[in-house]
């Protein structure tokens, strides 16, 4: 019955899809594949991308999770592409989405992510949205490295200086500094280098200082 | 022409100076001591000569030439500095490319000299635990080249085949469902420059 149930879904999915879930043969178990499946059929359905929850499948089957945290997991970032999505637009690339779901996990807010987007209409996405989620795992509040990360990008900051950025914070950290600390300091360093004027977190309490009319 | 000779003034100088200086009473003795003493040795001259304030010719146009070659040094040893500070370097375990909007290639490595074999599995190969075989260098290397593209992809090495391990150089991810440790590298888009996690 469940054979037959996935070979009906298998069939009804487009081409593209298809593949995607046919990878889980012989990876991941029944009934936990079927179900999968049908999670990547209405994720893409709804112009969520596949491939990431595929990934999360394979995931779980290599590290020799059972089917029913498998199928959770997968459940929980189909949600959290199809908030992405909502924020970033439908314009946001597959990478931007995976990005954005990665900080919605680390408790970014669906608002946070569509200031961004409104911050930056034309550039990617995906280093501020992945070094906002880096910056909680290493241990900054989310709130803060949710700031720290709009900051920066408000500021102009290249991607090379992004890098720059939470190497710094990474390393204040490992010296000892409180992670809301370190994203702070190094995030008014890089935006005063960057952009005179604009030195002060959004999201911190404070609001950016604009710069001083330029005499005639 | 005058005569400086009748001018007051110079007259009470020349008084002046014609007076004998009254001299220590061992002053004799201590220069017939400094005679007999003999010249001083080499090192002494040479501290002598280092540690007397000189006057030092310089023209213009050498002095600009040495300003210039001790600021271009200032210049490279701050640079230097700035690029040992960054981890992830030679003694890191991710190398860290300058990434453009093309795939980029990463260099995944681990240093673990007991492990027999390693494999890199992540988002990119489908979490395949024996795909991506590393190859293994000296004192325990192992490396492996990756191309992305642009993107955030998280990965775990596989040592013998069945326990994974973090990258102690890359963030660790927060997004970790299965309790197994999972790091993370992201590989830039097409922004003003380019850069890697």
């Amino acid at each position: 019955m469940r054979r037959t149930l996935l070979v009906a879904l298998l069939l009804s999915l487009p081409n593209a899809a298809r593949a995607q879930v046919q990878r889980l043969a012989g990876r991941v178990p029944e009934p936990a594949r079927t179900q999968v499946a049908a999670l990547v059929d209405s994720a893409t359905a709804a112009g969520v991308p596949g491939d990431p929850l595929v990934n999360k499948a394979l995931e779980g089957a290599s590290k020799g999770a059972d089917g029913a945290r498998i199928v959770a997991a997968v459940r929980s970032l189909a949600a959290r592409l199809r908030d992405a999505r909502a924020a970033l637009g439908a314009s946001a690339s597959e990478a931007e989405l995976v990005a954005g779901a990665a900080a919605l996990r680390a408790g970014a807010t669906p608002a946070f992510l569509a200031r961004l987007r409104r911050e930056s209409p034309r550039e990617p996405l995906v280093l501020p949205l992945a070094v906002m989620a880096d910056l909680v795992a290493r241990g900054v509040p989310a709130d803060t490295a949710a700031g720290s990360v709009l900051a920066l990008v408000r500021a102009g900051v290249r991607d090379a200086d992004l890098v720059a950025f939470r190497q710094d914070v990474e390393r204040d950290i490992a010296l000892g500094a409180a992670g809301g600390a370190a994203a702070a300091v190094r995030t008014s360093a890089t935006t005063s280098l960057n952009a005179p004027g604009l030195t002060n977190l959004p999201g911190t309490g404070t609001t950016p200082t604009p710069p001083a009319p330029r005499k005639p | 022409m005058r005569d400086d000779s009748d001018d007051p003034l110079i007259g009470r100088i020349a008084a002046e100076l014609r007076h004998p200086v009254p001299a220590r009473p061992d002053f004799e003795a201590r220069v017939m001591a400094a005679v007999r003493a003999g010249p001083p040795s080499v090192p002494a001259r040479a501290w002598t000569w280092l540690s007397e304030p000189r006057a030092v010719a310089v023209s213009p146009l050498s002095a600009l030439a040495l300003a210039a070659g001790v600021g271009a040094l200032v210049i490279a040893g701050i640079w230097s500095a700035s690029r040992s500070t960054r981890p992830g370097g030679a003694a890191g375990v991710a190398i860290e490319p300058v990434a453009a909007a093309a795939p980029s290639v990463v260099t995944f490595v681990l240093v673990d000299p007991r492990a027999r074999s390693v494999a890199l599995a992540g988002d990119f190969d489908g979490w395949d635990r024996s795909h991506l075989a590393m190859r293994r260098g000296a004192s325990g290397l192992w490396t492996v080249d990756v191309p992305l593209a642009p993107g955030r992809y998280r990965y775990a090495f596989v040592v013998d085949g069945r326990r994974f391990v973090a990258d102690p150089t890359a963030p660790p991810a927060v997004d970790d469902d299965f309790g197994q440790p999972t790091s993370v590298v992201t590989v830039s888009g097409a922004r003003a420059a380019g850069g890697a996690l």
